[in-house]
């Protein structure tokens, strides 16, 4: 995993190699355009009301519906934010503690994929911003797939928050080895024997590219954002520098500071605007890059709604069992997608994990949800 | 600062053909050995050992380390540390309130118990805003507290539900009408002591605990839960354990940030070290690459104390003494001859045997 260092310029160029070289950038499943898909958990819980209901928080938003496809009423499950985020990505509702620190028994969108095409860990990626419960999304304890099947997780805030940002400044960075040092390096690591109790998720040489992604992102600017939705705001922007830089397969973003609606109901609505905006950045991201622009696919979906009625702290719980908790709004943005067509009828929030699967060419054969209807052009 | 187990000098933990100290006497029952005394000391203070924590007990009969260190201040700190951790109560919902803070030197003093201290986290204000809502806080009690899944008992729930509303209700079989009777209710359930006696001891052996024993474990624990020292002692004294050593287990990101400063600086990383570093760790669902980066940061930060390589007189010693240190086991005659190889290569510091030994996986368990 050690690597000699290098600067900019080479891991840019190291990047596009990999991006080059990568298995199965054939055009996907049936002769489709999508190579890529951006599945976004627009987590937290968000109600329709503050985003499809009120056009002027979710431009952005808006502007991916008239491109794409709007499902107006997608049914998820009140699993906790964990079990509902979750089961967008398994494709199967399963409940979680709220609080669990545990990984899930069913195989992950991001396990199917790999599996099925044989990817490798750095071409499929979770940006999240709710700290360490949320790597769990990465992978299942299934026997069948699980940690060499996962997704590389990378938590904005966790990693990127300005404190740990100064305890590089502080230390310094790691200094360049010279070739024969790096060598030597390798030479003695391989030479330790013994039991390895970690299950690594990633190859070696997967691990020395994440090694790079990690220091080129805290010399980025991703530490220094601020504000209620910074958590967000931060793997959005991972996420974005991902798809840029590798160009990966499949990218999940789980975003969860609308959670602030439980003591404040305008903070919420703050959050709903300003992960929005964020969100338009990453899509100008996508539509500025020449490979992403006509290859990639963006799907978005909170996983749960929130209460009906302000609570006595004018705020907004989530556990009433009304529609505005159980059913969101999702939209689909994507070179092979419909535009500007609105489905009334109900779909599933698990439906997107076969959706993902299907678009990819990849095989989920453990959902117990449909791909989404009339998706397609 | 003061040089320690990296230097060329020799230290306590020399080649069993020297005579080594603390070993003056004949063998103690269950001598500890490096693997037995740096996972014991994770297992117990969060840490490897200290460089005069290695001088001190190498060699010594582990029932007296425990007697030693099982229930004392340091135990029950990091008992405290793997609670917060496991509710969830770190970075800016962590308890700052002087309740919290004291619980270890209570704990200490023999003026609480596991419950007692359990009940009065989950009584803190930290607690209540990290887990808002009616929905959320009673969810999180029956899950966390009493080891329920709350969509097999949403009449449970609802129950709870309208007793943090201030209604009254039987709760798990006994009434409560406010908030804290959910936590008590929860607390003094029998299920709290079976939840609790998993949790804890898949902290120190990596499985859930057999069937018949977890029984008689949780007995236990639930009408005395001040013997949860004395438990932890008889664990830690088993041949499950011994096996557990052998087999090792991956560190958490915080055993790992607390490792990499004790290891390498022979100290602890102070509490904005220690939360920076793991709160990155827990960013990555692979957090191994991170881990070289941030071993690497430190080695060259120059703040380790390395020794000239010129003044390794017996390399082969020095790489000896290192793999006892960092991975707390002996190194087979491979890896030796396989170290000292690359080490007369001129470009091979000492920093060099240093990265691959704290980047090396292996070096990620314990």
């Amino acid at each position: 995993m050690l690597t000699p260092m290098i600067d900019r310029r080479t891991f840019l160029a190291g990047a596009a190699a990999t991006t080059l070289l990568a298995p199965q950038l054939s055009a996907s499943a049936q002769g489709r355009k999508t190579q890529r898909v951006v599945l976004v958990a627009f987590a937290g819980g968000v109600r329709t009301r503050e985003t499809f209901g009120s056009p002027g928080n979710v431009p952005n938003l808006l502007g991916l519906a008239k491109e794409g496809v709007l499902y107006k009423r997608v049914k998820s499950s009140n699993l906790g934010h964990y079990g509902a985020s979750l089961s967008l990505f398994t494709g199967v509702a399963e409940p979680r503690g709220i609080r669990e620190n545990g990984r899930g028994e069913e195989p992950t969108v991001f396990e199917y994929v790999r599996k099925s095409l044989g990817l490798p860990a750095s071409d499929v990626w979770i940006a999240t911003s709710g700290g360490a419960q949320q790597t769990n999304y990465s992978y299942s304890v299934n026997s069948d797939y699980g940690a060499r099947f996962g997704a590389n997780t990378v938590d904005g805030d966790g990693l990127f928050n300005a404190e740990f940002k100064s305890i590089v400044n502080s230390l310094g960075r790691p200094k360049a080895l010279d070739e024969r040092e790096a060598a030597l390096l390798a030479r003695m690591k391989a030479a330790v024997g013994g039991p390895d109790a970690r299950k690594a998720l990633n190859s070696p040489e997967s691990a020395a590219q994440v090694e790079r992604f990690i220091l080129e992102e805290l010399t980025g600017g991703t530490a220094d954002l601020r504000g209620p939705n910074a958590a967000d705001a931060k793997a959005i922007r991972v996420a974005r520098n991902l798809l840029v830089l590798f160009k990966p397969r499949l990218v999940a973003i789980v975003l969860q500071n609308a959670d602030i609606a439980h003591t404040s109901f305008n903070g919420y609505v703050d959050v709903v605007r300003q992960n929005d905006a964020a969100l338009g950045d990453l899509m100008r991201a996508i539509r500025a890059d020449a490979t992403l622009r006509d290859s990639t696919a963006v799907i978005v979906c909170p996983e749960f709604g929130r209460d009906r009625d302000l609570n006595s702290r004018r705020g907004l719980d989530h556990g009433d069992g009304s529609e505005d908790l159980e059913y969101v709004t999702a939209v689909a943005w994507g070179p092979d997608f419909a535009r500007d067509r609105v489905i009334e009828e109900d779909v599933q929030a698990v439906d997107l994990c076969p959706t993902v699967c299907d678009l990819l060419g990849a095989g989920a054969p453990r959902v117990k949800a449909s791909r989404l209807p009339r998706l397609f052009a | 600062m003061e040089q320690h187990s990296l230097t060329a000098g020799r230290g306590p933990d020399d080649p069993p053909t020297t005579s080594g100290a603390g070993q003056t006497h004949a063998s103690p029952a269950r001598p500890l050995g490096p693997a037995e005394l740096r996972t014991a000391t994770c297992d117990l203070l969060g840490r490897p050992p200290l460089r005069a924590e290695r001088e001190a007990w190498l060699g010594k009969a582990r029932h007296e380390l425990l007697e030693q260190w099982v229930g004392g201040l340091e135990f029950w700190e990091n008992w405290l540390e793997e609670q917060l951790y496991f509710f969830f109560l770190i970075d800016n919902f962590r308890p700052e309130s002087e309740g919290v803070l004291a619980l270890p030197a209570e704990l200490a003093a023999g003026k609480l118990d596991v419950r007692e201290a359990t009940q009065r986290i989950a009584l803190s204000a930290s607690f209540d805003q990290r887990n808002p809502g009616a929905d959320t806080f009673v969810t999180v009690v029956m899950e966390q507290l009493a080891g329920m899944t709350v969509q097999k008992n949403v009449r449970e729930l609802e129950i709870g539900k309208a007793i943090y509303d201030g209604a009254s209700g039987v709760f798990l079989g006994r009434t409560g009408k406010r908030q804290a009777d959910i936590i008590d209710i929860a607390i003094r359930h029998r299920a709290f002591a079976q939840t609790f006696v998993v949790r804890e001891y898949a902290r120190f052996f990596g499985v859930e605990p057999p069937r018949k024993e977890l029984a008689a474990w949780t007995n236990q624990l639930h009408s005395a839960p001040a013997e949860y020292a004395a438990l932890v002692r008889d664990w830690l004294l088993s041949p499950e354990w011994e096996a557990r050593v052998r087999a090792r287990l991956p560190m958490s990101n915080r055993l790992f940030a607390r490792a990499l400063y004790v290891d390498l600086l022979d100290r602890l990383p102070d509490a904005d070290e220690a939360r920076r570093m793991r709160s990155a760790l827990d960013g990555m669902s692979d957090s191994g690459p991170l881990r070289s980066v941030l071993a690497r940061i430190l080695i060259d930060s120059g703040a380790v104390k390395l020794p000239d390589k010129r003044a390794i007189t017996d390399p082969r010693r020095w790489i000896w003494e290192q793999f006892r240190v960092l991975l707390g086991r002996e190194a087979s005659e491979d890896e030796l001859n396989a170290f000292v190889e690359a080490f007369a290569a001129p470009e091979c510091r000492p920093a060099t045997v240093l990265y691959a030994l704290v980047t090396h996986p292996q070096y990620q368990s314990y």
